[in-house]
């Protein structure tokens, strides 16, 4: 547990206390001290708690650990650990390309003024189906749309290794169209080797490093 | 109002507060996604309920 998270608790357990001293004794609100004390205890306190409360989940929301707490999302948190460059999770994963604390949301979030928001509802999505829907195979997974360049360009775009890359420049327009997303990064076969979580039986596995979240959950394989 | 309807309401804020606020103490540190949803289904409206109820409370009386 976090700093943050023992303040938050701290905070929130003496704010619920203030209100159900309140709620039990109404009547302290008759003198003046019981006024500031209502007011603290059922306006500020409470909403102040609410802010943090908010902020400490909208923070974990983004962490790997949380997007791999279902048991659903194990073998994609283990294909983060294939010995095989040639998968983009993997090779981003193992080499800090992504904070290794979220490397789900770095990739799938979408970067867009609303992309968090829009990330949380696809998250509820998620939970929609989980709990009352009926959950596909790991393997079966897909995305709901295709994957966005621009995913890939908030990191990769101005780069060197990018811009100068052969591939990329094969033909005079072809960088143009991957930066508007005419040619997709992942649909263009270039990098399509993404989390293929059926071949997680014949992988290895790197050890240099542990998937966040993953430790607890049965994986088809380590 | 009377002074009786007034505490009255301010006790019906403070426990929805109260309510509220333990419910956000027992997900506080979990990393779930139900945490989050329970979050902002339960917490958020008890608790902005119960601050509601009690700036009501204020200005009707």
């Amino acid at each position: 547990m976090s700093q943050a998270d023992i303040l938050l608790v701290v905070f929130a357990g003496v704010a619920a206390a203030l209100a159900a001293v309140v709620a039990t004794r109404a009547d302290i609100t008759r003198a003046r001290g019981g006024k500031i004390l209502a007011f603290a205890a059922l306006c500020v306190l409470p909403v102040v708690s609410l802010i943090g409360g908010y902020t400490t989940h909208m923070e974990r929301a983004q962490s790997t650990e949380f997007c791999l707490s279902c048991h659903v999302m194990s073998d994609h948190g283990q294909s983060l650990l294939y010995d095989d460059a040639s998968y983009v999770p993997a090779s981003h994963f193992q080499n800090n390309r992504v904070p290794r604390d979220r490397a789900c949301y770095t990739c799938h979030t979408d970067y867009t003024m609303f992309g968090g928001m829009n990330s949380k509802l696809r998250g509820l999505r998620h939970m929609y189906v989980h709990y009352l829907g009926t959950e596909p195979a790991p393997a079966e997974i897909k995305l709901y749309e295709p994957y966005n360049n621009r995913e890939c360009l908030h990191c990769h775009l101005g780069a060197r290794k990018f811009e100068e890359q052969s591939a990329h420049n094969r033909t005079p327009d072809s960088l143009t169209s991957i930066k508007n997303n005419t040619l997709g990064c992942t649909s263009s076969r270039c990098h399509d080797t993404v989390h293929d979580v059926e071949a997680i039986a014949d992988e290895t596995f790197w050890k240099g490093a542990t998937v966040p979240g993953a430790s607890r959950q049965e994986a088809t394989q380590p | 109002m009377s002074t009786a309807l007034l505490e009255r309401r301010l006790s019906w804020a403070g426990w929805l507060i109260a309510s509220g606020l333990v419910v956000e103490l027992a997900v506080a540190t979990l990393v779930h996604p139900l945490a989050f949803v329970t979050f902002a289904v339960v917490t958020v409206p008890l608790v902005l309920a119960g601050v509601a109820l009690f700036l009501w409370a204020l200005v009707a009386g």
